[in-house]
């Protein structure tokens, strides 16, 4: 097996990401009792980090660095540097999660924040210069507007943590803490993913869309709700004005979503892979989680932005993780092997690396596990998020042994798949 | 691609089209004839053929995988040439480039 520096840049970011899925799952269900109380708790903000650090941003920025050269059309501009971002990812998400866990407030927590804040600066470094002259079009702009994003979470994560060591900032913790999350949403996880899906829905799907005005138009509103909420909530703290920059930034999501549905309209792929189902319905957990913001905002109870962190989180990215793993991993692997073998024999295709069956059965567990936590959470009954919780520790061993399946592949000779 | 009964080459080109009809694109599982991803075979003189074909995108991730296999499958079939391949940008491949046959194994 020939594992060449741009695969070592890669893969890396699947394997931890799996394991840390599964961690996260196990996390969860030793902390049940935490989907019954306000978000502002230890082991919740432990929770949330390893599911935005270690589970999302872990596997959307190897899948980044993957299809960077399809969105620039030119070579990723460091595979070294990728990997030394994901070995400050690797590391200082473990501790960030360790810290929060115990409540070690100090120099762990800054250290790991510090540390993660490091990849985010060499995976932005990596985005610029790949794209550097590249051809312009709108998914290099949600691209590069996203890793600043990124940056400025990471920046502000890092000042909370200090805050919490050595109170320094003169508002409100708290209020920094939701700006933090809000740019992490909506800069980082949102505009990544609408950058990246307004390309590869189109490729998938053999899709066309003369529309793609409403792709600028959704980077404006994302950004201008985006850029107006962080400089309001910074300058003034809460107020129903962060409602206005909520309906900018919906429109954004609107444009977006109303260019895909385009796509999927007019596509000439009739037969939709089950990868792209998990794409699909990633959008809906998406539009539930943007429906209960104003409830969130509204209404008292935890319950509510409880929930809405299990649509963003749970439902959303690791609907659209699930998808994308099976549509680029064992392409990945798949060229290790073969790549020099291709056309010469009978070798196995790279869906025959990975269980179609798991993946069907991962599916429904998950549509499972997600309704049941969620009606858990809604009723308040721990009992009933228990098994939810229970039922994703079963879907993060599905995807685990599926992933260990694409990695452990023995190279064939006879077409025979292992 | 089309082939002309009048070309001096018409033979070695058939037996060249059969052997890329057995090179998939990995990720569509259709083969490059079908895809419409070969754009000219040259055989400009007795030892080389020239293969001239694009890609369904640009910085494709199996790229070199599915040139790397019209190189392989062209070798075998003929193992005294050397097989050349040129991937191209020019003229855009698009999925109206896609023979029945293809749009049938794709679903369309």
């Amino acid at each position: 097996m020939q594992v060449t520096i741009k695969d070592a840049a890669v893969l890396p970011f699947y394997g931890a990401g799996a394991i840390f899925f599964l961690i996260l799952t196990l996390l969860m269900f030793v902390a049940s009792n935490r989907f019954q109380d306000h978000f502002f708790q230890a082991q919740t903000l432990a929770l949330v980090h390893a599911a935005a650090l270690g589970w999302g941003t872990m596997i959307i920025c190897g899948a980044a660095y993957q299809l960077m050269p399809v969105i620039f059309e030119r070579e990723l501009y460091s595979s070294k540097m990728a990997f030394t971002s994901f070995l400050a990812l690797f590391t200082g998400s473990i501790a960030l999660v360790c810290s929060f866990w115990y409540f070690h407030i100090g120099l762990l927590m800054i250290g790991s924040g510090v540390l993660v804040l490091i990849a985010a600066i060499l995976y932005s470094i990596n985005v610029f210069k790949t794209a550097g002259s590249a051809k312009f079009n709108v998914q290099k702009l949600f691209l590069m507007a996203s890793s600043i994003w990124l940056i400025i979470t990471a920046t502000v994560g890092v000042l909370l943590a200090i805050n919490l060591y050595k109170p320094f900032i003169s508002f409100s913790h708290f209020e920094i803490l939701k700006l933090h999350a809000h740019i992490g949403f909506v800069g980082w996880f949102l505009q990544l993913i609408t950058g990246v899906s307004s390309l590869l829905v189109p490729m998938f799907l053999f899709g066309k869309s003369k529309k793609t005005n409403l792709l600028y138009l959704s980077f404006a509103f994302q950004n201008i709700g985006l850029i107006g909420f962080t400089i309001d909530q910074a300058l003034w703290g809460s107020s129903t004005r962060a409602l206005v920059y909520f309906i900018i930034i919906v429109a954004g999501i609107g444009c977006w979503l109303i260019y895909l549905r385009d796509i999927y309209v007019s596509r000439v792929k009739k037969k939709v892979d089950l990868q792209m189902r998990y794409t699909f319905i990633s959008k809906v957990f998406l539009l539930l989680a943007v429906a209960l913001v104003p409830v969130v905002m509204l209404v008292s109870g935890n319950e509510w932005s409880i929930l809405y962190g299990v649509f963003i989180f749970l439902g959303w990215i690791s609907a659209i993780i699930f998808g994308k793993t099976f549509k680029t991993l064992p392409f990945i692997i798949w060229n290790i092997h073969y790549k020099k073998e291709h056309g010469k024999r009978n070798i196995p295709l790279p869906k025959q690396l990975y269980s179609e069956g798991l993946l069907v059965y991962q599916f429904w567990f998950f549509i499972a596990a997600l309704f049941i936590l969620s009606f858990g959470v809604l009723i308040n009954q721990l009992i009933v998020i228990q098994s939810g919780l229970l039922l994703w520790i079963l879907v993060a061993l599905l995807y685990v042994l599926n992933v260990a399946k694409v990695f452990l592949h023995k190279k064939q000779s006879d077409g025979i798949t292992n | 691609m089309e082939l002309q009964i009048s070309d001096e080459f018409f033979a070695e080109k058939t037996k060249a089209v059969e052997a890329l009809y057995q090179v998939l694109d990995p990720e569509l599982m259709v083969n490059v004839i079908d895809l419409g991803l070969i754009y000219e075979l040259n055989f400009t003189n007795r030892k080389t053929i020239k293969v001239t074909m694009t890609l369904t995108s640009k910085g494709c991730p199996l790229g070199e995988a599915i040139s790397e296999g019209v190189r392989n499958a062209l070798g075998e079939k003929f193992p005294e040439h050397q097989v050349e391949v040129e991937t191209v940008w020019e003229p855009q491949w698009t999925f109206e480039d896609i023979s029945s046959t293809g749009r049938e194994q794709l679903g369309f």
